[in-house]
């Protein structure tokens, strides 16, 4: 508060005092307004707005007393002092009593009149800043319950679901999405654990891990959650544990997140990578053998230089026929739907019977095949045919894009609970900018060296998928210019 | 010399498997469907039999288990043409393969005509 804002009234019929008390109050800063009568004072009051009233209370016309009562009921927050003779301080009780805040006896000094003029001011002060702190309260009070609507508010109508429960696993916050997500009644589930409220265990196993998280460094957990039998929704769930300052876990948030159109998308698109497929591949099935009857002479004799070239649209024609096939399996596994047979692996003769089938590939480019395979090879539960296909593609990557007289070294052995295969080229290698996208579908490396090598760019993808739908990783090493490695790791099976 | 029966929906294939079979002096019956495949094989009494899996109207598991169960036919050796081995899931594949149908031999499409000669001239070689 600004004191030198504080206005004083000073109604007084005695000049010298009412002079001499402007004189001291205007002095020290402060305004003062004076007049003479009671009368003229509430006059002046209803206009204009003062803070203390220095009031006479023996006056002509309308007395002090009067004027104070008065001034009670119209300007409660008026601090009246009231000026009085010694001869009249009954009166000065009988008017503090009647709501003046003190009195000052006649006569006085400046000094007296300052310190009672101080004392009305600090007065005001702590009333007014008592009167703003309640504002500030209340103000306060009324922004928390405005945050608390509008994040109820948000919480409410996100499309995510939102699941908050103590540390003990009781729900205390929960969304109507996650509701929907589950698929569960419009009934207040505050105060049950997430198994009663939604019987789902694996939701409720998850979230149970969450809660017992020791340490700062375990960030929470994700989980695909299917509904439904058979599953119609899908959703994602991300738990992770709410902590205090000092590392307590003190409840979870759950996130939920619907995937089901993902999943809907991503099966029309399976179903249309599937149809598009077999509506290509029959055809060029059909052409395939056509141009077999020229090319071994069925349909009578043809020169040497047609039929290199029909063999040559052979070779294309049947590269397409791969890259149909890579397609299949690729929207097959997954869709989910490779039905593995799986079987008693020798992962040995897998590799010595791909090098057998590539051998004339890679002389043809003279290379020269290192192969080391140990003979005490954990054997492991997999699909054969899957098996085969990841080894061939890869020998046969590192025989494509090695370079002419090169080497490929292929190691195969025991790490751990593992079998490991490495395939390594000493071709061009891929640069680190390529590397982490050469698993990615039909994505193909294109410079100078890979446009002469017919690829569908599907071949590390099916590998990739393949190795994991094994429980397995594929990992790869690159040096440009110098060669690759790969290395695919499959759990070894159980004998 | 043999009367070989090659059934296919697809006319070019017919054609195809039919050139490469009568290059080798072999009697080619054609059909184009399973229906009309396995009316064939019961009037014709054909040798031995080439036939697609995947046809509309039957297909060639379906023409191949009815084969077996006619006494007339079940002793005709039937070469199955898949689209893909590994177009169909291995399990349904060896089920189907082993115990339902029969079938005494398959081999992917498209087949190199020699690699085809080899096959339908082992069914005939008793």
């Amino acid at each position: 508060m600004n004191t030198d804002a504080i206005h004083f009234l000073i109604i007084d019929d005695e000049k010298i005092i009412r002079e001499g008390a402007e004189r001291i109050i205007t002095k020290e800063g402060w305004q003062a307004t004076t007049t003479d009568t009671g009368e003229s004072g509430l006059e002046l009051l209803k206009k204009n707005s003062f803070h203390i009233l220095l009031l006479d209370l023996m006056m002509p016309g309308i007395g002090g007393m009067e004027v104070l009562k008065s001034v009670q009921e119209t300007h409660p927050d008026l601090l009246v002092i009231v000026i009085t003779g010694y001869a009249t301080i009954e009166n000065a009780v009988e008017a503090m009593k009647s709501g003046a805040y003190d009195f000052i006896p006649k006569p006085f000094t400046p000094d007296q009149l300052r310190i009672v003029v101080r004392r009305a001011i600090d007065k005001l002060k702590l009333k007014y800043e008592t009167e703003q702190l309640r504002l500030q309260q209340e103000q306060s009070l009324q922004d928390i319950a405005n945050e608390k609507s509008k994040t109820s508010t948000i919480i409410n109508h996100m499309a995510d679901g939102v699941l908050v429960t103590d540390h003990s696993g009781s729900i205390v916050l929960h969304n109507p999405a996650v509701t929907r997500m589950l698929g569960l009644e419009e009934q207040s589930p505050l105060g049950k654990t997430i198994l009663e409220w939604t019987g789902n265990e694996e939701l409720a196993d998850m979230i149970g891990k969450v809660l017992t998280m020791q340490g700062s460094q375990d960030q929470g957990l994700s989980q695909e959650l299917a509904r439904g039998d058979p599953p119609a929704v899908f959703f994602v769930a991300h738990s992770a544990p709410v902590r205090t300052e000092a590392g307590s876990v003190v409840g979870s948030v759950t996130i939920f997140n619907d995937v089901t159109w993902l999943k809907e998308l991503d099966q029309m698109k399976s179903d249309f990578v599937n149809m598009v497929s077999h509506e290509l591949r029959s055809p060029l099935g059909s052409i395939r053998q056509k141009l077999s009857l020229i090319v071994d002479g069925f349909v009578g004799d043809v020169t040497e230089e047609q039929n290199k070239i029909v063999q040559r649209v052979q070779t294309r024609i049947d590269g397409l026929i791969g890259m149909i096939k890579n397609l299949l399996d690729i929207s097959r596994i997954e869709a989910g739907r490779l039905i593995q047979q799986k079987e008693r692996i020798v992962m040995p003769e897998i590799i010595e019977s791909a090098v057998e089938l590539l051998a004339q590939d890679a002389e043809a480019k003279g290379l020269r095949l290192n192969v080391t395979i140990d003979s005490q090879m954990y054997t492991i539960h997999a699909d054969r045919q899957s098996m085969e296909t990841v080894v061939t593609n890869l020998i046969s990557n590192a025989i494509k894009y090695n370079r002419e007289k090169g080497q490929i070294t292929i190691n195969a052995g025991n790490r751990g609970d593992f079998v490991e295969l490495q395939v390594a080229d000493t071709g061009v290698g891929i640069s680190p900018e390529n590397l982490p996208r050469i698993f990615d579908k039909f994505y193909r490396i294109r410079n100078e060296y890979t446009r002469q090598v017919v690829g569908s760019g599907l071949g590390l993808p099916l590998v990739k998928a393949l190795v994991e739908a094994h429980l397995g990783t594929i990992t790869v090493e690159s040096q440009p210019d110098k060669g690759t490695a790969f290395t695919v790791l499959l759990p070894r099976g159980v004998n | 010399m043999a009367k070989i029966l090659v059934v296919d929906d697809d006319p070019d294939l017919v054609e195809s498997v039919s050139t490469i079979l009568q290059n080798k002096n072999h009697k080619v019956v054609q059909a184009y469907g399973g229906i009309e495949g396995l009316e064939k094989a019961r009037t014709e009494k054909p040798d031995a039999i080439v036939l697609d899996v995947m046809m509309p109207d039957k297909d060639g598991y379906e023409v191949c288990k009815e084969l077996k169960a006619d006494p007339n036919c079940q002793d005709i050796p039937v070469l199955l043409l898949t689209a893909v081995v590994s177009q169909i899931p291995n399990t349904t594949y060896t089920t189907r393969m082993g115990m339902e149908t029969e079938a005494d031999d398959y081999v992917d499409k498209p087949v190199e005509p020699s690699e085809l000669v080899r096959l339908v001239e082992r069914l005939l070689t008793p």
